[in-house]
């Protein structure tokens, strides 16, 4: 027979000790749900069901303890540290469902300056690791516009990607080892190696797992020298984003690899003022870092292939890098935000998909055009437009934005109204086109109607592993997986 | 019922660093590389002029929305923004040789006060204080120069029961003040945490301004000369930027309830006043 709420807080407080298991009534609240059902929550409703308890964790082998008792009862679980998820992936759907929040599991472990590698705990900050490696004149690459806000658990568990990704990679290229615990308990450390050919590479289990897989406890992470003052900002305007593209194409085919490669549609790019300093066009920019003669050789080099290109202006640099200083969210501004909303019932919103170079204009080009063409709201809609930001040797990623005034209906309505329907004609058009429906905010609660059809024959492999680490279904329900 | 409200773009100056304050022998700081925004206190008296209009048309009363601004061409894509969002005309003034109007609000007091007389405006409407120069004086000035009634520091403004009496509400030392005022007027909008956003255009909006012609007009256009525009009342002699220091404190303890306590004990309590 299943516990009741009240007999679950009990053995979680014989488990964690009471201090750790928190049942106010607006933690609550607050740990039913991430930043996807932002209206209602603004205005103070909560339509997912509230958890039994929030269970501050101390120690993996605590983590371990709680889970193997959820597991043996068949309680559902959510994991989460920064609580920066966009997708709903954090949303406690199931009655009765149990947060498991790491943030105070927050030590850096170790900053091996030899090995070039450092290890942090589940609940470290991201903003303040990167600020200790950089008191050692390292970087870790990662800087997503959650930085201020994210823990590295959740940054590894969404398979997260940052600013400066076309350098550094994303999440995935970052890890080298790691520290999670399966929902029976089972501590597993992953070691940390620069490669070995010892099997599949098994940190792409957990990298990715979004809580529905186990619980990531500890992170190993490459390190990099950091050159600040090499950093070279370009940029230029151009008519349309098949020239854009293409221009992407060729900087990276012809090898450079700046931090920073970004192209947007002048729609988008007006919401950014860069139609203040380029009116009605596509801005092309790049980052060139790292030790001076590689920033330099990759400045030149982009400088050289985008010469080429009559129809393209340049945008003085000093420009791009004023405004990418300011890209990042953190507290101050999920607080404005929220108040923005609050008064005017505006809302802004984005979808990214990837996709090849050869099918990437199209994905862009077919999503706008069936939102323009099949959206029923198209008169609430105030911006509709989309920018690449991660560019890699075979392809990009395409991040759709669109913001919309919420009219004629209650806050709880406006996600199915707009956000979701939206969402939806993005995703398919993406899948249709060949393209991936996620490109790093994972898929959440909300994009599981397409997991099959994402993986298509590779989902044999998808859920073999929900099989094998979860059988009991208690991790994150609803999740990556959609619900049966 | 003609209402202008009267805006000033400026620098977005959230985005400037502390290294970015430096200014050359004709005291002018580059900014032309950050983006520029509507100055806060304008913004408010925008969007609250738009909720005005919006009580007259809901009782079929016409109102006519003009937004003035005295600024170069960086000003028409803001002005375009205004005639999406429901503004009728958009106007924009631009004196020949473009002079340094920062710190020169007797002139631009000046260019308004012709421009509202010109095209018999009934309420002018604008933000206490811009950014750039912080005066803090163009509004008086051009109640002055008008001869018209003035109110400061406006928080809110409404109909009152006719179509030529307004109830507007302002703060004063210690209090709202709370009254039903008669046309012309002009109307200073202060500082309020109820002060509006502006609204966003829809795709469709922004369309249909694209086709909505600008006004632009000159000193001469308003019977000034160049002479008209000179610094009379002042003179620019230097710049200096405040230094600011922070101190930093960490607040010790190993739990948030242990930081809380810390942070209660050390610092808070003996700054309440229980």
């Amino acid at each position: 027979m299943a516990l009741t709420r009240k007999e679950i807080v009990d053995h979680l407080k014989n488990i964690a000790g009471n201090d750790r298991v928190i049942t106010d009534e607006q933690v609550l609240k607050e740990n039913s749900h991430d930043r996807y059902k932002k209206m209602e929550t603004i205005f103070g409703i909560y339509t997912t069901p509230i958890p039994a308890a929030v269970v501050k964790l101390a120690s993996t082998q605590q983590v371990s303890d709680v889970l193997t008792f959820l597991n043996e009862n068949r309680i559902n679980c959510v994991a989460r540290t920064g609580g920066t998820a966009t997708e709903g992936g954090l949303e406690t759907i199931v009655e009765n469902s149990v947060v498991l929040d790491g943030s105070q599991m927050n030590q850096i472990i170790k900053i091996d300056s030899t090995n070039m590698q450092a290890t942090a705990q589940c609940g470290v900050n991201l903003g303040e690791f990167e600020d200790r490696l950089r008191e050692q004149g390292f970087t870790m690459g990662h800087s997503p516009q959650s930085k201020p806000l994210a823990h590295m658990g959740g940054l590894v568990a969404t398979r997260s990607i940052g600013q400066f990704s076309t350098l550094y990679g994303g999440i995935e290229d970052m890890v080298i080892g790691l520290e999670a615990v399966f929902p029976n308990g089972r501590i597993t450390r992953i070691k940390n190696v620069p490669r070995r050919a010892c099997g599949p590479d098994i940190r792409h289990v957990i990298i990715g797992n979004e809580g529905a897989l186990c619980y990531i406890t500890e992170i190993t992470v490459k390190i990099y020298r950091y050159f600040p003052e090499n950093n070279q900002f370009l940029a230029w305007a151009l008519d349309d984003m098949a020239l854009g593209f293409t221009i992407l194409r060729e900087v990276m085919v012809e090898g450079y690899r700046p931090s920073v490669a970004r192209l947007y549609d002048a729609e988008d790019g007006a919401q950014h003022s860069f139609d203040q300093f380029a009116p009605d066009k596509c801005v092309l920019m790049f980052m060139a870092e790292g030790n001076k003669r590689i920033a330099d050789a990759t400045a030149q080099g982009i400088a050289a292939v985008v010469g080429k290109y009559e129809e393209c202006t340049p945008i003085a640099g000093k420009i791009i890098e004023n405004w990418f200083n300011h890209l990042n969210w953190g507290p101050e501004k999920i607080a404005e935000e929220r108040e923005l909303i609050r008064k005017t019932m505006h809302m802004a919103y984005t979808t990214e998909v990837s996709g090849n170079w050869d099918c990437i204009n199209t994905i862009y080009e077919n999503a706008l055009k069936r939102i323009r063409e099949d959206y029923p709201h198209m008169d609430d809609l105030t911006m509709l437009g989309g920018h690449s930001s991660h560019s890699y040797q075979t392809g990009t990623n395409l991040y759709f934005v669109y913001d919309y005034d919420v009219k004629e209906c209650k806050p709880e309505e406006e996600i199915n109204k707009y956000h979701i329907a939206l969402n939806a004609l993005i995703v398919e058009e993406t899948l249709k086109a060949g393209g991936s429906m996620v490109h790093h905010h994972g898929i959440g609660k909300y994009r599981t109607p397409w997991t099959r059809q994402e993986h298509g024959s590779a989902y044999y492999i998808l859920k073999g592993l929900k099989d094998q680490f979860d059988p009991n279904g208690i991790m994150n329900t609803g999740t990556i997986y959609p619900v049966e | 019922m003609k209402i202008a409200v009267c805006f000033k773009i400026i620098a977005d100056y959230d985005r400037m660093s502390e290294k970015d304050w430096i200014w050359d022998t004709g005291h002018f700081v580059d900014t032309s590389f950050v983006r520029r925004v509507f100055n806060c206190f304008d913004e408010s008296a925008l969007e609250t002029a738009l909720m005005l209009s919006r009580q007259f048309e809901t009782l079929s009363e016409p109102c006519e929305l003009t937004a003035v601004t005295v600024d170069d061409e960086q000003g028409d894509l803001f002005l375009r923004h205004l005639t999406a969002i429901g503004y009728s005309h958009a106007v924009r003034i631009c004196c020949t040789g473009q002079p340094d109007l920062r710190f020169n609000s007797l002139v631009i007091a000046r260019l308004i006060s012709r421009y509202i007389q010109q095209a018999d405006q009934q309420l002018v409407i604008l933000g206490q204080q811009g950014g750039e120069g912080d005066n803090g004086q163009t509004g008086f000035l051009v109640a002055e120069q008008l001869g018209w009634p003035c109110i400061g520091e406006v928080t809110n403004v409404v109909r009152a029961g006719s179509s030529l009496l307004l109830e507007v509400e302002s703060r004063i030392d210690g209090g709202i003040l709370r009254q039903t005022t008669a046309l012309p007027l002009v109307l200073i909008m202060g500082n309020s945490l109820n002060s509006p956003f502006l609204r966003v255009p829809t795709l469709k909006q922004k369309l249909n301004a694209k086709a909505k012609p600008l006004t632009l007009l000159s000193e001469y256009d308003l019977g000034l000369d160049s002479k008209a525009l000179h610094n009379t009342d002042k003179v620019l002699l230097s710049l200096h930027r405040p230094k600011k220091d922070r101190s930093c404190v960490f607040v010790n303890g190993k739990t948030a309830r242990e930081q809380a306590k810390n942070l209660y004990d050390h610092y808070l309590k003996g700054r309440l006043p229980f």
